[in-house]
């Protein structure tokens, strides 16, 4: 599980539910939640929270151009490529943090991704968790 | 019902602490009692039944005074109405089924209630069996019954299901609860638990050294500074298989088994047995309508 503390900037909620902005390394984050500051006491501006999120649900796009609907992209360095015949194992480095981006082999042969690259992280809202607190690595 | 305040000192693994701690239970709640080992949760129990004696404190029940040290009044265990429970069934062995029930009926008390709760246990074809020819889960059924067949007024259960296997554990649940129902009992609950916890109780106290920390209903206490997740499971991990790059978990929740994908670092720090709580945003989950 990826984790990014940060702190609360903006909440934007109607009865159901929350668009969460969290400032963490210079980007804004924003989580959808189906909480809103009324059912959840941390939910105010200023709180500290760690995003969670899954490293399958972490995209990578290289020389990233145009509108896109995601929420949720942030630039990072490849520090290590663990290749399976499936499935691999991307490691990135975001402003000093650790993440981890599950892709296809495909795809990274077709990105023709290597340790060292600039990479766009992409995330989509909705697959991003909070958790009360600092809880990172 | 009950209104309990009571000290006792306590010798644990670090040392000496308190017990120390008030108790308020409604008629007809089940409590359940959560916390590490060593932190008095059994001792709070055994106070409650008179198998212990607090230093100090009060233990009143449907009014009635069952412990005072003030007044230095301390009701045996056998005039307190208290059906107990452990997780070894302490059943008397030379008894067969049907004896160790009528042992613990109450003095003059009609046969009948022995019957009636073979029957509502399904215990019927085992009541002239002794102990020993018995399986795990039946002899904890018979040991239910029996802490029912003095129609206590208070239900003590103290880890009743850990040594159980999830499927018959979760039978004894249901059962459990069925006649808690029935007879309108008061229950508490020590349990480590968390799905028993849920699943029974409606409301759960935190213990840490001597002390009742936190209490409320199961999924505030359990939930609280976690995560927004709404699609949110325990269970217990059965297995741990890597998988070429990742891992694959499989675990028991309830009595379904399910298999999660998991990064090997992840997996480093967990077991077989090991208890894990899976969650997933209320997003993901797709619907097929059976």
């Amino acid at each position: 599980m990826n984790r990014i503390t940060g702190k609360i900037v903006a909440i934007e909620s109607n009865a159901y539910m929350s668009l969460v902005d969290v400032a963490a390394e210079n980007v804004v984050f924003t989580a959808t939640l189906l909480e809103t500051p009324e059912t959840v006491e941390y939910l105010k501006i200023g709180n500290l929270v760690t995003l969670l999120f899954k490293e399958t649900e972490v995209a990578l796009a290289k020389n990233l151009d145009g509108l896109i609907s995601l929420r949720n992209r942030f630039s990072a360095s490849v520090t290590h490529i663990d290749a399976g015949d499936i499935l691999s194992a991307i490691a990135l480095d975001f402003s000093g943090k650790k993440l981890v981006s599950v892709i296809t082999t495909r795809a990274v042969l077709r990105l023709q991704l290597a340790v060292g690259d600039q990479v766009e992280a992409l995330v989509k809202a909705n697959e991003i968790a909070l958790m009360a607190g600092h809880h990172d690595h | 019902m009950i209104q309990a305040s009571l000290k006792k000192q306590l010798h644990g693994e670090q040392g000496e602490f308190q017990l120390a701690l008030s108790l308020h239970v409604a008629q007809g709640e089940f409590v359940a009692l959560f916390g590490p080992s060593g932190v008095g949760k059994t001792t709070l129990l055994r106070c409650l039944a008179g198998l212990e004696q607090p230093e100090q404190g009060s233990i009143k029940v449907r009014g009635d005074t069952w412990f005072d040290s003030s007044n230095r009044i301390n009701l045996a265990p056998q005039q307190r109405q208290v059906g107990y429970m452990f997780q070894d069934y302490a059943l008397f062995p030379n008894m067969t089924v049907y004896g160790n029930l009528a042992f613990a009926l109450r003095k003059g008390a009609d046969k009948k209630r022995v019957y009636d709760l073979l029957d509502m246990m399904d215990l019927g074809e085992l009541q002239h069996r002794k102990p020993n020819t018995l399986s795990g889960g039946q002899k904890q059924r018979v040991a239910l019954a029996r802490a029912l067949a003095s129609e206590p007024s208070l239900l003590l259960l103290d880890e009743p299901f850990s040594a159980l296997d999830a499927q018959i554990r979760v039978r004894m649940h249901d059962e459990l609860l069925r006649l808690q129902k029935h007879f309108g009992l008061t229950a508490i609950i020590v349990s480590h638990d968390v799905g028993e916890v849920y699943k029974l109780a409606s409301r759960v106290m935190l213990m840490q050294s001597g002390a009742i920390v936190q209490q409320g209903i199961p999924i505030e206490v359990f939930s609280a500074g976690q995560t927004t997740g709404k699609f949110r499971f325990t269970g217990e991990i059965l297995a741990i298989e890597p998988m070429d790059i990742l891992c694959s978990l499989t675990v028991l929740v309830g009595n379904q088994i399910v298999r999660v994908v998991a990064m090997p670092d992840e997996v480093a720090k967990l077991n077989v047995g090991d208890a894990v709580m899976l969650v997933s945003k209320a997003f993901n989950p797709m619907i097929i309508k059976l």
